[in-house]
């Protein structure tokens, strides 16, 4: 490899060593570019976009250099080896228990109480885990109200904290209504406290007190906490359980004596997590065990030798998905668990065996609004859920299954789509009156699986039947074809349109093997006309065939798309290239070809359609100039205009037409051309009313 | 410690998912090359969710049979995509298989095997040859049923079951695709191994771990 000469370098952006009017003679280091690259980086601190100036390289290659330095061993990092082994115990913690995030204090630093110390740890985490808006669930502890000593969360808008639980007359410090005020004050949120007490004398009493106006506003602030903070305590005599007098003794040992290890909440479970019955169940004023699992983000906080049955029950019972403990407790609970692996994890890491050579300009930063690239699918459907609350609704509360407030009605046949996510506004823009009922939603690019395919036709049943329409893809159809066995068991009939527009992918000979595109919207729209018009289950199947196979779609990609989990392209095209032929998952397409002007694409495109279609003049169209995601308007009506032209050249007049993102393959740049070829029936269909979040007709 | 036969699936579970996760970016990488880039993460979603799932369980009170019903659930829940229902349905047949007999013995092992290959063929509708994960299932069968027949030992059982599936998946490199997304492709998928053959790998590699350990105990 040669290196450049570093003219490259711009004005002012060397910040190593440039004294004025003097070059300085640049350091080869044996003309080794990696090793260069990592000096640059690591001891002069600079960042990579300077390095490529002074290198006279691009920017990617610095990366790359960077990371193959550590694959060759140039660079070693090493991190301190308690921390390192707290790493990787709250690592094999995330993945044991299948944690949203977990958070292990190193256990060699004794200088301080373990109560301080995660009260420490907790305070920061708060301080990342809390955003504005939300409704913090605190529950009461000595590492609760640690936390709440020492978290400092300030610029929070909005944030209520309420107390999980009912109060109490004992008098120590970490009382529900303390803990649940030293948080507010720490995150500078609203405090809504439970006036009532956590334990009553009878449950009439409980249940008289839940029905006072006061009191029932507070559960219900209390329902829609989104977070909740809480700490897990044993059932060993001296802990807090035993010692604080919150609860009567006598009561504890009945609960003992069924096994349970550890109270959630001031709710009692066993090993299981399971929760126990007991006397006082029917007496406790606070959040029950089945709420706390329903709040999104459950940050347990708890240390101890003594808590690990405790704690690894108030796992398995899934009340915890964020944990906060310190290492011999983290250890501790996964040798409970019968996990091992972690130490000879310690001594040796996995290494990486990446036979796929990347090319040099392979770009490894995508930006994107993310905030945990994990969540990015769930935190996607709870905005769907809320900015489309007048189309769509949970259904069971799942935001993976969406049914339409006024679209399912008795003597209708149902009808279900679905499909991966990444294609917005596909497939859940759709649902709504006259068009799809419900729709199943996976995760990205990844077909949903048949329980919730299978939700979807329960709901968007009414007696008539169900119609399934999804895109031909092998996932996608396994799923759809074991969700619609299910519904036969449940005595509900299904019938199946595969759809096959995308005419790039396969042969005319192999029409059945094509694949799915945006020519779903066509078919979305004539099937849920014709569900809506009270059609017999056979004969929207048969008109969904027909707008199918008078449906075709071929798409071009420029640049390819990123996922938000690897946050890298899924591949790569050379500057001057572009795909013809790609799908809507981001599949290379079919051929590759240098990059030409608009409208020599779009004849291209319209080519192969007329060659399929074989129109005649005088014959009516639908079109669908679809944007793979990042291509802007301004080039899809460029497209639409030549569309337009030719379609006009050969007298066909087009009917409708729609111009925009209606399904999309994440951040690709590219665009799809749809034509329908209408008849009479279908155009009627088209014509139909509909009312969804992205398509309105009538 | 002597496991009881739950413990010791668990255990394998667990290891196919440290061993997954490994190999996320490989397979995602593989992947993009004739897929979408994501094989890496389902598989490492789908074993996630399958070790919370087990972590969740009894396992001192379980049959082998149930570990693999509990993870075929878990798996299609968290994944759906193709590998979902085809590993489920691997995992159900799995189940089936093992209700014959509950003592993982070496025959028992192989029936797991051959069990999984027969669920992931029902589901997909495939064969040898279609460059999928079947190339890399189908080999390994072979030499479980083979091993069984000359009364092989695990450990022996094992090691040429791993050798047929990494050369079944080697193979899948001069194969063109025939089914799943990269079937698309045609010729254009010559060269590239098949990331499903490619995880089925390592899938077998971490049971061979599992039960060669067993055996050497």
């Amino acid at each position: 490899m040669i290196v450049k000469a570093p003219s490259a370098r711009k004005n002012g952006t060397v910040r190593a060593g440039a004294e004025a009017g003097t070059e300085p003679i640049p350091l080869r280091y044996g003309d080794d570019p990696y090793v260069w690259a990592c000096w640059l980086y690591y001891e002069d601190r600079m960042t990579q976009g300077d390095i490529a100036d002074i290198m006279g390289i691009s920017r990617a290659t610095v990366n790359s250099y960077l990371a193959d330095a550590r694959a060759r061993g140039i660079v070693n990092i090493s991190l301190e080896p308690s921390r390192l082994s707290s790493l990787s115990i709250a690592q094999e913690l995330k993945r044991h228990f299948g944690l949203h995030d977990c958070l292990v204090v190193p256990s060699d630093d004794n200088a301080r109480p373990l109560i301080d110390r995660l009260g420490g740890a907790a305070a920061q985490a708060l301080a990342k885990l809390l955003k504005s808006g939300d409704t913090l669930a605190v529950a009461w502890g000595r590492t609760v109200l640690a936390i709440g000593e020492q978290a400092s969360v300030p610029g929070l808008q909005d944030v209520t904290v309420v107390q999980a639980t009912g109060g109490t007359r004992a008098s120590f410090a970490y009382t529900p209504e303390l803990c649940a005020a030293a948080i507010a004050s720490a995150v500078d949120g609203k405090l809504i406290n439970i006036t009532a007490p956590a334990v009553v004398s009878t449950a009439e009493v409980r249940d008289m007190l839940l029905r006072e106006t006061l009191i029932e506003s507070q559960f219900a602030a209390l329902a829609k906490a989104n977070k909740a903070l809480f700490g897990i305590s044993s059932l060993r005599p001296n802990s807090t359980i035993h010692t604080s007098g919150f609860f009567e003794s006598v009561s504890l040992q009945q609960y003992l004596a069924k096994d349970a290890v550890g109270v959630v909440a001031g709710r009692f479970i066993d090993g299981q997590g399971n929760p126990v019955a007991g006397p006082l169940d029917d007496r406790t004023i606070g959040i029950s065990l089945d709420r706390l699992k329903a709040i999104g983000l459950r940050i347990a906080v708890a240390g101890g030798f003594d808590k690990v049955p405790a704690i690894l029950a108030a796992l398995r019972g899934g009340y915890v998905n964020v944990l906060i403990t310190d290492a011999a407790t983290g250890r501790g609970i996964l040798n409970a668990d019968g996990v091992t692996e972690l130490d000879q994890k310690l001594s040796q890491r996995p290494r990486l065996d990446n036979t796929v050579a990347l090319p040099s300009n392979f770009r490894t930063h995508i930006k994107k609004f993310l905030n945990d690239p994990d969540d990015v699918v769930e935190e996607m459907l709870d905005g769907v859920v809320k900015a489309h609350a007048a189309y769509i609704e949970p259904i069971k509360g799942s935001h993976r299954a969406l049914v339409a407030r006024t679209g399912p009605r008795p003597g209708k046949v149902g009808l279900v789509i679905g499909g991966g996510t990444g294609h917005e506004p596909c497939f859940l823009g759709y649902v709504g009156k006259g068009l799809a009922d419900a729709v199943a939603v996976g995760n990205i690019f990844s077909s949903p699986p048949p329980g919730t395919i299978f939700q979807c036709a329960n709901a968007a049943s009414g007696g008539q039947g169900v119609l399934f329409v999804y895109g031909n893809y092998a996932g996608d159809v396994m799923n759809f074809e074991m969700a619609a066995e299910i519904a036969a068991e449940h005595n509900i009939e299904v019938r199946t349109v595969v759809t096959t527009d995308d005419i790039a992918s396969s042969p005319l000979e192999d029409r059945e093997g094509r694949r799915g595109v945006a020519g779903n919207f066509f078919m979305f729209k004539i099937a849920g006309a014709a569900c809506d018009r009270g059609l017999s289950l056979d004969a929207c199947e048969a008109v969904t065939r027909k707008a199918n196979a008078r449906t075709f779609t071929m798409g071009v990609a420029l640049e390819p798309c990123s996922l938000p989990q690897t946050r890298r392209h899924n591949f790569e095209i050379g500057p001057d290239d572009i795909e013809i032929g790609m799908g809507i998952h981001g599949e290379p397409g079919v051929i590759r070809e240098r990059m030409m002007s608009a409208d020599a694409i779009t004849d291209r495109i319209m080519d192969r359609i007329f060659s399929e279609m074989k129109p005649a003049a005088g014959d009516r169209v639908a079109v669908l100039i679809n944007s793979f995601g990042a291509t802007p308007l301004m080039e899809l009506y460029i497209l639409f205009r030549r569309v337009a032209q030719r379609l006009s050249a050969k007298d066909i007049t087009i009917e409708a037409n729609w111009v925009g993102h209606y399904c999309t393959s994440l951040d690709m740049v590219g665009a799809s051309i749809t034509v329908l070829h209408l008849d009479n029936e279908l155009t009627e269909l088209l014509h139909h009313p509909c009312d969804t979040a992205v398509l309105r007709v009538g | 410690m002597s496991d009881n036969a739950a413990r010791r699936l668990s255990r394998m579970f667990y290891r196919i998912s440290i061993a997954i996760e490994a190999g996320k970016d490989h397979l995602s990488d593989l992947d993009g090359a004739i897929g979408d880039a994501d094989h890496g993460i389902t598989m490492s979603l789908g074993f996630m969710a399958v070790n919370a799932e087990l972590a969740k369980l009894d396992l001192d009170h379980m049959l082998a049979s149930d570990v693999f019903t509990a993870a075929a659930s878990a798996f299609l829940d968290a994944v759906g995509a193709s590998t979902g229902p085809l590993y489920a349905t691997a995992f159900r047949r799995a189940a089936q298989a093992l209700k014959q007999d509950e003592r993982l013995s070496a025959a028992g092992q192989a029936a797991i095997v051959e069990a999984m290959t027969t669920g992931i063929k029902e589901r997909g509708k495939g064969q040898r040859g279609d460059k999928t994960m079947l190339d890399a299932w189908i080999p390994a069968t072979e030499a479980a049923v083979s091993a069984c027949a000359r009364a092989a030992g695990s450990r022996d059982m094992w090691k040429s079951i791993l050798e047929a599936a990494e050369a079944g998946a080697n193979s899948t490199r001069s194969m063109v695709a025939a089914r799943g997304r990269a079937a698309r492709l045609g010729e254009r998928s010559l060269g590239h191994m098949d990331p499903g053959a490619a995880s089925a790998v390592i899938i077998l590699r971490a049971m061979k771990d599992t039960f060669g350990e067993d055996a050497a105990k």
